[in-house]
């Protein structure tokens, strides 16, 4: 049997003022006298009442048992009982709370939110809490972020509660965990509480310290969202796909409306089995920079509202500008074939450009030119040529990566290589890639082909000289050149456009250390410098939407962010999160919490207050 | 009616316009006890008034003076004429003057009904006499027997001047009463009947002493619907006997059974004994109480 406990069993000493009170309640009872003709009548009453009435005795000192009662509930209130929920009761207590845009959808049409109810389940928490412990309230969305420090304070806690918002932006555990983590460094946690409605990734990189209370949500309604949203330039010509899925608890149905700065020109309804995807497509010429946007509008409810705007920024549709020295005729002889490209410098010599998209040289001193994209031929970067020297003997492609974007479809095995880079002596892989390459492909002795990535730059270094290979009479090397030209369309995004997630905004090339304001859709304005190379990074996204980006008030660049998350569309709820080496199922019960009980104590004391008031104070029984 | 001390009035009891109204009013007892002595009260057997009530066989010793010659030469057989005999009736006042009387104006009625009760005797010949009863083990205080309308200043006098105060039941008081009265008639008792004690002995002895009972019970209005809650303690006002009482205010209803229980206890014990009773309020119009209530109830006529 469980009984109740005490927070404050130290009060129990007020129990003590039982017997004052009691003494001088019989000591200033002083009854007001009241001389009447005779006693004969009220004696005969009296003893009438005491034979009809059994609890005579208890009525008659009713007002000192009623002020003994509001005595006894006052102390026990103030002994702070609670009752045992039967869990181990925690200290400090770190609460999570899932805010991606998952937790925006709504259960019903007019119903609540998954985070509303996140709220009312840590609300009640906060209520139930003891004066002994103490909430930590974090939130939890692509990132961390701690709301409140360890308190048992219930204003603050339930202020930061209120200002709890949803994060457009898909969940991930791991910052929490590892926030919790650190905060217990500093007060011991035993157990962690997480309020998620599951939408989360399953495998959490993550060993876990302390114990896990995974509380899951009620499941959300049915939605329809945009999952996927990009384009590609073909014959001048941007073609723009749109998928759409729906998650697996109802069918949809949709109108999928396509607006060009704003003006609708596309339109497509669309009708899904539940979880199922469909893929849109829409056409539209190619001409300057164009925001794009696409509006999903659902037939019937739809849970989740964040996930049915997409944006894109299609850049303007050019050709692409290649510097590839005539001394290169191998090259330059595969780069006619191909469409859409400036080769400079022409045939016949002449003009150059002050910048182009891919620089395709065997001369080192052209790494100063200004470009997106390199390819050097016959080249060792500075930093490497202390780590390997090149010998005239014959060597073969050892192995390669078949993957890479560089290498895609080229069959380098058999090729006959007349320069051999040789490692030096103990210098292995790890030592290159401590230099920030990247080894697409290995001879024997040393690397091939290297890659680096610097800020807005992809340097792709072919340590041998193609023109002293058989490289350029194989198949793969228009293979290779035409995988150069799609590397450098991407570096430079000319051929392809893809929407960008919510989150953080995608790196832009302004002007170099130079600070810039980002207005978002909510009208929340940051500031931001550029880098010493002119990079805008690490702006913060979280709402779907257009950013401007302004420069003393005139927008220098508009971008926009989109939801984009298959798994926060399809509302997909987990029930097992995998750690390292645990898993946590979600708790079947709603989580239990020791009840305190004072509240009920001290409203009885008030309930005992008024009866007493009532009772002496109510017209007397039998008066006309 | 308040009692008045206008110099004009022939008593402060009562003005005089009530007694002349009262003057004209006799009292109306169920039985007929009387005494030897003429009076103007009619007895039950055969006497010399004028009044005829009937015949009888003669029988030898009868007053021949009153058999009827006219029958007897019709007849021939002699038969005595019978008229209703007029003997004289004894009206006893018994005053509660004990303390409990001096509550709201009770002492005050019991002193005027006891005037106007005492009036009506006097003014039908009757002998009145008046009694008022104050502590116990003393004698009562009394007025000797009187009778004829020259009498009535004498008894207002002794109503006027009876002292209040005491704590004679009023059980005892009768006992002590009975112990120097003489004669049949009535009995008007006037108190409040709070006591302790045991009335239906004092009733007995009154019956036995062929006094009709006319038991008057004049409450005050604070004892007809008491204002009392909470917690109070009660001092009896005749031997300072205190009662502590909590949430008086829940005992009302008992309270009225219990004086409504009294007041059947009485009427039935003066009904058992061919007696009359009365229960009023101090409150009550004097004018009603004798010109309305009495004659309803057929207390005079």
């Amino acid at each position: 049997m469980t009984w109740p406990g005490f927070l404050a069993a130290g009060s129990a000493w007020l129990f003590l003022l039982l017997v004052p009170l009691i003494v001088f309640y019989f000591l200033k009872l002083k009854r007001p006298r009241m001389d009447i003709p005779s006693l004969a009548l009220w004696r005969s009453v009296l003893a009438d009442r005491r034979v009809n009435s059994p609890f005579q005795k208890f009525k008659r000192n009713l007002l000192l048992l009623l002020q003994l009662l509001l005595l006894v509930c006052l102390i026990l209130a103030a002994m702070q009982p609670f009752w045992p929920s039967g869990a181990e009761r925690v200290k400090n207590l770190p609460v999570l709370i899932d805010c991606s845009a998952s937790m925006a959808a709504l259960d019903k049409p007019g119903g609540i939110s998954r985070l509303d109810e996140a709220k009312q389940r840590v609300g009640q928490l906060i209520d139930e809490l003891l004066p002994d412990q103490r909430l930590s309230l974090i939130s939890v969305s692509n990132t961390a972020r701690r709301l409140t420090e360890f308190t048992e304070n219930k204003r603050v806690l339930r202020d930061a509660l209120e200002q709890l918002k949803v994060s457009q932006v898909p969940s991930r555990l791991e910052d929490a965990l590892r926030m919790t983590q650190a905060l217990a460094r500093t007060v011991p946690v035993e157990s962690v509480l997480l309020f998620t409605d599951g939408n989360v990734p399953s495998i959490v990189d993550f060993e876990l310290p302390f114990q896990l209370n995974f509380q899951r949500l009620p499941s959300a309604g049915a939605n329809l969202g945009i999952t996927a949203l990009n384009a590609q330039l073909a014959d001048e010509k941007w073609e723009i796909f749109v998928r759409v899925e729906s998650t697996k608890s109802a069918p949809g149905a949709a109108e999928v409306m396509l607006f060009k700065q704003g003006e609708k020109i596309g339109e497509e309804s669309i009708s899904l089995e539940p979880g199922q995807s469909q893929r849109l497509s829409f056409t539209m010429e190619a001409s300057g920079p164009t925001a794009v946007e696409v509006r999903l509008k659902p037939d019937g409810f739809d849970a989740l509202d964040s996930d049915n705007t997409a944006y894109l920024d299609l850049p303007l549709a050019r050709p692409l500008t290649i510097f590839c020295p005539t001394e290169l005729g191998s090259y330059r002889q595969a780069l006619k074939g191909i469409k859409e490209v400036v080769v400079y410098p022409a045939d016949e010599g002449g003009d150059t450009a002050s910048s182009y998209d891919l620089v395709i040289s065997d001369r080192k001193e052209d790494a100063e030119l200004e470009a997106g994209t390199f390819v050097f031929v016959g080249v060792v970067p500075d930093d490497v040529q202390k780590l390997l020297r090149i010998e005239e003997s014959a060597v073969q492609v050892v192995d390669w990566q078949r993957s890479t974007p560089l290498l895609q479809h080229v069959l380098l095995a058999e090729v006959q290589i007349a320069d051999n880079p040789i490692s030096a002596e103990g210098v292995q892989d790890k030592d290159y890639e401590e230099l920030g390459y990247e080894i697409l492909a290995q001879a024997r002795s040393g690397p091939l082909v290297l890659r680096k990535d610097l800020p807005g730059k992809q340097m792709h270094y072919i340590l041998f000289h193609t023109d002293r290979s058989t490289l350029p009479y194989r198949v793969g090397f228009p293979i290779l050149v035409t995988n150069v030209i799609h590397i450098a369309e991407r570096q430079a995004g000319l051929s392809e456009a893809v929407a960008q997630p919510t989150g953080v905004l995608p790196p832009r090339t302004l002007s170099p250390e130079k600070s810039y304001e980002i207005i978002g859709p909510d009208d929340r304005r940051q500031s931001a410098r550029a880098s010493t190379v002119g990079v805008l990074s690490g702006v913060g996204a979280p709402v779907i939407g257009r950013y401007s980006i302004r420069d003393s008030g005139q927008e220098v660049a508009s971008v926009g962010v989109s939801l984009l998350g298959p798994s926060e569309t399809s509302l997909v709820g987990i029930d097992q999160l995998q750690f390292r080496e645990v898993s946590v199922a979600a708790a079947e019960t709603i989580l239990k919490n020791d009840r305190p009980l004072w509240p009920w104590f001290a409203g009885m004391g008030f309930g005992l207050l008024l009866v007493e008031w009532w009772y002496f104070q109510r017209r007397p029984a039998g008066m006309p | 009616m308040e009692i008045t001390s206008s110099q004009a009035q022939f008593t402060s009891l009562l003005d005089n316009a009530t007694l002349s109204r009262l003057e004209r009013l006799r009292l109306n007892p169920r039985r007929r006890l009387t005494n030897r002595s003429r009076g103007e009260h009619h007895a039950g057997k055969g006497g010399t008034s004028t009044e005829f009530v009937d015949y009888r066989d003669y029988s030898p010793g009868d007053d021949v003076r009153y058999v009827d010659w006219n029958i007897f030469s019709r007849l021939e057989r002699p038969f005595v004429k019978l008229y209703r005999h007029e003997e004289e009736m004894h009206v006893v006042l018994l005053v509660d003057a004990s303390t409990s009387m001096q509550f709201d104006g009770k002492f005050d009625r019991a002193r005027q009904l006891a005037a106007a009760f005492g009036l009506m005797g006097l003014m039908n010949v009757e002998r009145v006499s008046a009694y008022s009863c104050n502590h116990q083990g003393q004698e009562p205080v009394f007025l000797s027997p009187c009778t004829g309308r020259i009498s009535r200043k004498r008894l207002f006098d002794f109503l006027e001047t009876i002292p209040g105060g005491g704590e004679f039941p009023i059980e005892q008081a009768v006992e002590a009463v009975l112990r120097r009265h003489r004669g049949r008639g009535i009995a008007v008792v006037l108190s409040d009947f709070l006591t302790f004690g045991d009335f239906d002995r004092a009733f007995n002895q009154l019956f036995s002493a062929g006094l009709e009972i006319f038991a008057v019970q004049i409450l005050a209005p604070g004892e007809l619907n008491p204002e009392v809650t909470g917690d109070l303690r009660f001092v009896d006002s005749e031997n300072g006997h205190t009662l502590d009482v909590s949430s008086a205010g829940d005992l009302l209803g008992i309270y009225q059974e219990h004086r409504l229980a009294l007041e059947e206890e009485l009427g039935l014990a003066c009904r058992q004994r061919n007696g009359r009773f009365l229960s009023i309020s101090s409150r009550d119009p004097l004018d009603w109480v004798l010109f309305d209530l009495l004659r309803r109830k057929g207390w005079v006529r």
